[in-house]
C-alpha cells in the first residue's frame, strides 16, 4: 500500500515533471507530439477534476443540511439549483442529452441562465461598490508618509481613469497613466519575478520529491 | 458633530453611492471620453486585419459577475469585426462565459446580418485551460474537432484553414480572471508568437502593464472605461459610455469621503489615537 500511496506518485511526479520540462524546449516533432498527447491527458484529468469539485461542493452542503448548521436553508438551495439546471441541461430544449447543446432563446436552460444566474451574479458583484466606498472612507488614512503617497496615487488613478478627470484637468489622466505605466509596472514586474521564481522552486521541490504535501497526510 | 464626521454611519455612505449611481443614470450630461493608446492599439489591429480579410480568435473568459464591465467590450469588438467583415472564432476557457458569448454573437450577428459558419464560429467551452491552449497551438482541429453546434471545424469556412493558433491574425482575450497571464501569454503567445490583445476588468488592468511593455500584449482595454473608449472608436455608444456618468460621480463621491475622513482624522482623530 505504501508503494501505491507514496512511491508511485513520487515516481510519476518525477518522470512526468522532467518530461514536461524537457519537451517544452525540444522543437523536434516527436517531442512536440508527446507534449500534445500529454496535454490531452491533462484535459481529460481536468474534466474529471470538475466532477470532483462538484462532488466536494455537494458533500459540503449536504453536511450542512444534515447537521442543520446556521444557514442550512441556503445550502438546500444549492441542491435545488443544481437539480433544476442539471435537468434542464439534459432536457436540452426537448432535443435530449445526446445531441449538440441548444442555444435557442426558447431553451429553458438558456432562459434560466439569462434571467436568474446573470442578474443574481451581477447583483452580488455590484454590491461591492457600496462596501468599497464605506471601507475606503474608514481605512484609507494617511497615517504614515508611505500611506499618504499611496492615498494620493490612488485618488489620481481613480479620478484619472474616468472621463470627469479630463474635464477637471488634462494632466489628471496623464498622471494616472504615468502612475500605471511606470511605478505600478516596476512594482508589478518585481512581484511577478518573485512569484515566478517561487513557483519554479516549488515545482522543482515537487518533481524531486522534497515537497510532499500534495500526497496528503499532513507530511511535507 | 466631530464624532459624527469621524465615524459616519456606513448606511449614509451607501445612500450617497446609490444616489451617485441613480441620478447620473437618469440624467444626461456629456463627458469627454478620450481613447487611450492601449485601446487604440486593439482598434488599429482589427482595422489592419480587415484590410487583409483576416480572422480573429476571441476568448470569452468571464462570467455573469463581470458581465457589466466585459460584455460591452465583447459587443463593441464584435460590432467592429462584423462591420469590417473580419471573421471571428469564439471560445471560452470559463464555462460561465458560454451563455454570454452566445448572447453577444446572437445580438451583433443580427445587427450586421453575419452568417454562422462563413462570418463567425462559436466553439464553446472545453476544460484544460493551459493544456487546451497548447493543443490549439499544435493542432487546432484536433483540440476543437467540433463547434458548439456539433459541426466539424474542418468543414466550416471560417475554421477550415486554421491549422494552429499562429494562423489567427489576432487573439483577443476578454477576461475576468487569470487566463491572460496564467494561460494565454505563457502557453500561447510566448510559444506560438501570435498577436495578442486583452480586455479585462478594471481590477485586473494594473497587473497587465508588464506584458504591455514587453510587447507580449499589444493592446489593453481595462474595465468599463476601456469599453467606453472602444465604443467611442467605433462610434457606437452603448452601456459602457452610459456607465461613465455614474462611475465618474461615484469615484468623486468616494474621493470626497476619503478626503473628509482624512481631514477629520488629522483635526480630531489623531489626538484620540486614530479613528
Amino acid at each position: 500500500m505504501l508503494f501505491l500511496r507514496r512511491t508511485l506518485p513520487l515516481i510519476l511526479a518525477f518522470v512526468l515533471g522532467i518530461i514536461g520540462i524537457a519537451i517544452y524546449y525540444i522543437p523536434h516533432n516527436a517531442a512536440q507530439d508527446l507534449e500534445n498527447e500529454l496535454a490531452k491527458w491533462d484535459r481529460i484529468v481536468a474534466a474529471f477534476a470538475m466532477l470532483l469539485g462538484l462532488y466536494s461542493l455537494m458533500r459540503l452542503h449536504w453536511s450542512r443540511v444534515r447537521r442543520q448548521q446556521a444557514g442550512w436553508g441556503y445550502s438546500s438551495l444549492v441542491f435545488l439549483g443544481f437539480a433544476i439546471m442539471f435537468f434542464l441541461s439534459l432536457f436540452n430544449n426537448g432535443l435530449g442529452p445526446f445531441v449538440a447543446k441548444s442555444s435557442a432563446d426558447t431553451d429553458p436552460f438558456v432562459w434560466m441562465y439569462n434571467n436568474v444566474q446573470v442578474p443574481a451574479d451581477g447583483t452580488m458583484f455590484s454590491i461591492l461598490a457600496f462596501f468599497i466606498a464605506s471601507a475606503a472612507y474608514r481605512t484609507f488614512r494617511a497615517r504614515t508618509p508611505e500611506a499618504a503617497i499611496l492615498l494620493v496615487s490612488a485618488m489620481i488613478v481613480m479620478i484619472g481613469r474616468v472621463p470627469i478627470g479630463a474635464l477637471i484637468s488634462d494632466w489628471i489622466p496623464w498622471a494616472a497613466q504615468w502612475l500605471m505605466a511606470v511605478p505600478n509596472l516596476a512594482a508589478k514586474r518585481g512581484i511577478l519575478l518573485g512569484v515566478s521564481l517561487g513557483a519554479v522552486a516549488t515545482s522543482l521541490r515537487i518533481i524531486f520529491g522534497i515537497e510532499r504535501a500534495y500526497l496528503g497526510g499532513g507530511e511535507s | 458633530m466631530k464624532d459624527f464626521l469621524l465615524n459616519i454611519d456606513r448606511r449614509i455612505i451607501f445612500v450617497f453611492v446609490a444616489l451617485g449611481v441613480i441620478i447620473p443614470s437618469l440624467t444626461e450630461f456629456p463627458l469627454p471620453i478620450k481613447p487611450t493608446s492601449t485601446v487604440q492599439s486593439i482598434y488599429d489591429t482589427i482595422e489592419e486585419i480587415a484590410a487583409k480579410n483576416g480572422t480573429v480568435l476571441i476568448s470569452f473568459d468571464y462570467g455573469p459577475g463581470s458581465m457589466p464591465e466585459v460584455q460591452p467590450m465583447a459587443l463593441s469588438v464584435l460590432r467592429h469585426c462584423f462591420n469590417k467583415k473580419v471573421k471571428v472564432v469564439g471560445m471560452c476557457l470559463w464555462p460561465t462565459g458560454v451563455g454570454l458569448a452566445q448572447l453577444a454573437f446572437d445580438t451583433v450577428s443580427k445587427e450586421f446580418g453575419a452568417q454562422y459558419g462563413t462570418d463567425y464560429v462559436f466553439l464553446g467551452f472545453k476544460p484544460g485551460y493551459t493544456t487546451l491552449i497548447l493543443n490549439m497551438g499544435r493542432n487546432f482541429h484536433d483540440a476543437f474537432a467540433q463547434d458548439l453546434q456539433g459541426n466539424r471545424t474542418t468543414e466550416l469556412a471560417v475554421t477550415r484553414n486554421i491549422k494552429g493558433l499562429k494562423d489567427f491574425d489576432y487573439v483577443l482575450c476578454l477576461a475576468a480572471g487569470n487566463t491572460p497571464d496564467g494561460a494565454w501569454i505563457p502557453f500561447g503567445q510566448e510559444r506560438y508568437k501570435f498577436k495578442f490583445g486583452l480586455g479585462c476588468t478594471a481590477v485586473m488592468a494594473p497587473d497587465q502593464f508588464p506584458y504591455l511593455q514587453s510587447g507580449q500584449m499589444n493592446g489593453l482595454m481595462g474595465g468599463l472605461a476601456g469599453a467606453a473608449e472602444y465604443e467611442v472608436l467605433i462610434k457606437t455608444p452603448g452601456t459602457a459610455t452610459e456607465g461613465m456618468r455614474p462611475q465618474s460621480i461615484v469615484h468623486l463621491i468616494i474621493i470626497l469621503f476619503i478626503i473628509l475622513g482624512n481631514v477629520m482624522y488629522f483635526l480630531h482623530g489623531r489626538q484620540k489615537g486614530g479613528a
